[in-house]
């Protein structure tokens, strides 16, 4: 069976799933049927992506690039360890995603999300945060990517400052909204709106201080990364979607 | 490596198998028995692993999130029957408590088992599990475990070396300390990539991604994976079965009603009991082996 087969039976593995576990769910309502509905969905749809950068049979200078910078946005959580919230994972998912192309953003955020736990700790929250930090890094890719290969970099101060702009608001936004829903499924029943504002105000600082750390790692970091990465991939034509 | 216990020696896809099951039951099922026992088994298996310096550590936080998940379910869910007083204009019902309770019991057994699967499923038996499944991915996996130590030194020799020019990132201005450590982030970032271009040209010239390659790895499956497969896959199955048939049943709104307590019943709650004592009760086993044998030497 071809790559492109298997890729396509994987999305399609993935929607019958999403939609099977949906329906049984509401025609067989059971205990905390939310929070397991909720989890299988991510699950399932984290999969295709997966399988699809598995499936192509990476080259070996890809799979080394993705262990580096998954390496260095792990080993950044754990060097600010000390500031909670404050961490720069998220600013390097966004990069790898902006130097490397969307799918890569997607594995390099997952992987993060995974790995860091094994220092954090893993939880309830993992499949959550592996989902959330993949989807930062794949619209960062589905926006800035191209335009960082034309340009070899950025193609202005604007660009830079929209990217740092994009990442405020999607570790905000994005990371902090599934996140904070998944506190709601863990800790009540179901999902009522009462409960979920009371998670979501107190989740307000946590996710500024993270929004915060992002645009500042953004800044520092993101000139040097996306040159660096862009160049990388043109140089050794990688990463290039089939 | 030597293993925390008698239950870490079996074979990893046993391991894993039995933590998915477990905590599946736990993040579904919320049964009040079926938690407290549950509760209980990780508490004793962690107390057991991790000792009591270990699980001291762990307590506060544990119990900080336990009376969240108490605390949280009366005061946002005004269900159920049993109106017991009225706190900012909202009632505080028993179902909702008692629920809460329960609630707690979930998310208190859920750490406590992960507490048990970081000790017990370390990253070189996730590697066997995974490493036929998503080749590349359980590679880089493998590879960003080794780096982040490495990166860790390396940042120390750059930082040394840069403090050595006269940029020290521990002295200085505010604004000076940020400049001097984003330049040993940029040294940083140059030499890890550089070293990854170097690796995988190693990794090519020992023939990466050639066909008909294997995957080491250092774990057997021995008899008694097998045997212990069997056990907890039986009684895994008993107690899902028992729970799809409804045999066990909890109900918390409108009115708390816990299910008849039939034979079926009584022994899914027995193959459970079973299935979360099992860890430990194989470590003891263990340990009396090892004493009675030493001392008829």
């Amino acid at each position: 069976m071809s790559t492109s087969v298997k890729t396509r039976l994987t999305w399609l593995f993935a929607l019958v799933g999403i939609v099977a576990v949906i329906t049984l769910g509401v025609l067989f309502p059971f205990d905390r049927n939310y929070y397991f509905i909720a989890l299988a969905v991510i699950t399932l749809s984290m999969l295709p992506f997966l399988a699809a950068f598995e499936g192509r049979k990476p080259e070996a200078r890809e799979i080394v690039t993705i262990a580096v910078l998954t390496a260095l946005a792990v080993a950044g959580r754990a060097a600010f360890f000390m500031l909670p919230q404050f961490k720069p994972g998220m600013a390097i998912v966004i990069l790898a995603g902006v130097g490397l192309g969307r799918e890569s953003g997607f594995v390099v955020g997952v992987l993060h999300g995974f790995i860091s736990n094994f220092i954090f700790g893993q939880g309830p929250w993992t499949p959550w945060q592996m989902f959330s930090y993949a989807l930062c890094g794949f619209l960062a890719g589905v926006f800035f990517s191209r335009s960082a290969e034309r340009h070899s970099g950025f193609s202005s101060p604007l660009q830079k400052t929209l990217l740092i702009i994009y990442g405020a608001l999607a570790t905000f936004v994005i990371y902090g909204l599934l996140v904070d829903s998944a506190s709601v499924l863990i800790w009540s029943s179901e999902f009522t709106w009462s409960a979920a504002r009371a998670i979501y105000l107190s989740g307000i600082p946590f996710n500024a201080v993270h929004a915060f750390a992002t645009a500042v790692f953004l800044t520092l970091l993101s000139t040097l990364i996306v040159e660096r990465l862009t160049r990388l991939k043109t140089r050794y034509g990688l990463f290039q979607p089939h | 490596m030597r293993d925390a216990d008698a239950f870490s020696s079996l074979h990893p896809a046993v391991l894993f198998g039995y933590f998915v099951l477990i905590v599946g039951v736990n993040v579904v099922f919320m049964h009040p028995l079926v938690l407290g026992i549950s509760f209980l088994g990780a508490l004793a298996y962690a107390a057991y692993l991790v000792r009591w310096a270990g699980l001291r550590k762990l307590l506060p936080g544990l119990l900080i999130m336990m009376v969240i998940a108490a605390l949280f379910n009366p005061i946002f869910n005004h269900r159920g029957v049993t109106m017991l007083f009225y706190w900012n204009d909202n009632p505080i019902t028993l179902e909702a408590i008692i629920y809460g309770g329960v609630a707690a019991l979930m998310i208190g057994s859920v750490l406590l088992w992960f507490v048990s699967y970081n000790k017990v499923m370390t990253s070189d038996k996730f590697l066997c599990v995974f490493g036929h499944v998503v080749p590349a991915l359980s590679l880089i996996f493998a590879m960003v475990l080794r780096f982040v130590p490495r990166y860790f030194a390396q940042a120390k020799r750059i930082a040394a070396a840069q403090r050595g020019i006269g940029r020290d990132v521990a002295s200085g201005s505010w604004y000076a300390r940020a400049r001097h450590g984003s330049a040993v982030l940029s040294i940083m970032l140059t030499w890890a990539l550089e070293n990854a271009v170097d690796t995988s040209d190693s990794m090519l010239a020992r023939g990466y991604g050639l066909p008909g390659r294997t995957a080491y790895t250092d774990f057997k499956v021995r008899e008694r994976d097998f045997m212990a497969a069997l056990a907890l896959g039986g009684s895994g199955l008993v107690v899902v079965v028992a729970i799809v048939a409804g045999v066990l049943h909890a109900e918390y709104f409108p009115a708390y009603a816990v299910g008849d307590w039939s034979v079926a019943a009584w022994l899914a709650l027995g193959a459970w009991m079973l299935i979360c004592a099992a860890p430990l009760l194989l470590g003891l086993r263990e340990e009396a082996v090892w004493r009675s044998l030493r001392s008829n030497l």
